[in-house]
């Protein structure tokens, strides 16, 4: 295992569910404040995929669901810095889907490449034609947070489907 | 392996319709990739949503793997306990060994 173990975001002490708390960080010399909600992926989120992954009469206590969230955090982390590596060596400042990727089967996780690589080849087509022919979304009314600007929807009644601000 | 909810979920608007069609917030996601190293400055569009799926399929991972420990000690309510065993037990999750060590 390689030794530039990136930074754990958890904190000693710190847990995910006490997101009023701040922790202050000085990069370069200026104070930018984290909020412990922040580094953390909300637990609703979290526990619903746990939800799917057990069976319907599993109970999942609080400390088990914020241990979750820690290592997703952690997971995030590891899987960046080394695409970030990836990315300095070759000279280039933005990391891309494919750094992801590479990074993703680098650790181990050979697994979850092609299910990601479908995901995002999906991703692209949806995001080519505005909405997906033949796919059953009737009930998709997405709310109207995070949508994509400069996206030009003529007909109303076309369900927007992206999310997307970076 | 169950891959229904994927076209779906994407498309109709996630479980709850309040994330939108990727289930994760793929801002807080590009937050924490900040967050992990001062080199970190530029992330393209594609990466959180890899990302969104990704953690999706580590989160189901870990989960399955911390059920196992859990039947193992009779329990049905998942403790940390648990996930720290399903570390300990999968090499592929060496790298979370100091996020369960600590108190």
């Amino acid at each position: 295992m390689s030794d530039d173990s990136p930074k754990s975001p958890a904190g000693k002490g710190k847990r995910p569910h006490e997101s009023s708390e701040e922790s202050p960080r000085s990069v370069d010399g200026v104070d930018e404040v984290i909020r412990e909600q922040d580094k953390y992926l909300p637990v609703a989120n979290v526990l619903r995929i746990m939800k799917k992954a057990l069976p319907a009469n599993a109970k999942i206590a609080k400390d088990a669901k914020e241990t979750m969230q820690l290592c997703v955090s952690e997971f995030i982390s590891f899987i960046t810095c080394e695409a970030g590596l990836k990315c300095m060596k070759e000279k280039r400042k933005t990391i891309n889907g494919d750094d992801v990727l590479v990074a993703i089967a680098t650790f181990g996780f050979e697994d979850y490449i092609e299910p990601l690589r479908l995901y995002l080849l999906k991703y692209r087509e949806v995001s080519k034609q505005g909405f997906a022919q033949g796919m059953d979304y009737s009930n998709s009314m997405v709310p109207q947070q995070g949508f994509p600007q400069g996206m030009d929807y003529p007909n109303a009644s076309v369900r927007k489907l992206l999310p997307v601000t970076f | 392996m169950r891959q229904a909810g994927t076209y779906s979920s994407m498309l109709a608007g996630g479980m709850s319709g309040r994330t939108g069609p990727h289930s994760l917030p793929l801002a807080r996601i590009k937050r924490i990739m900040k967050q992990s190293s001062e080199e970190v400055k530029m992330i393209s569009g594609e990466a959180p949503i890899i990302f969104s799926k990704a953690c999706e399929l580590f989160i189901e991972e870990l989960a399955r793997r911390a059920w196992a420990a859990a039947l193992r000690g009779k329990r049905r309510t998942l403790l940390r306990e648990d996930v720290a065993a399903a570390i300990a037990n999968t090499d592929l999750f060496d790298f979370l060994l100091h996020v369960v060590q600590n108190k």
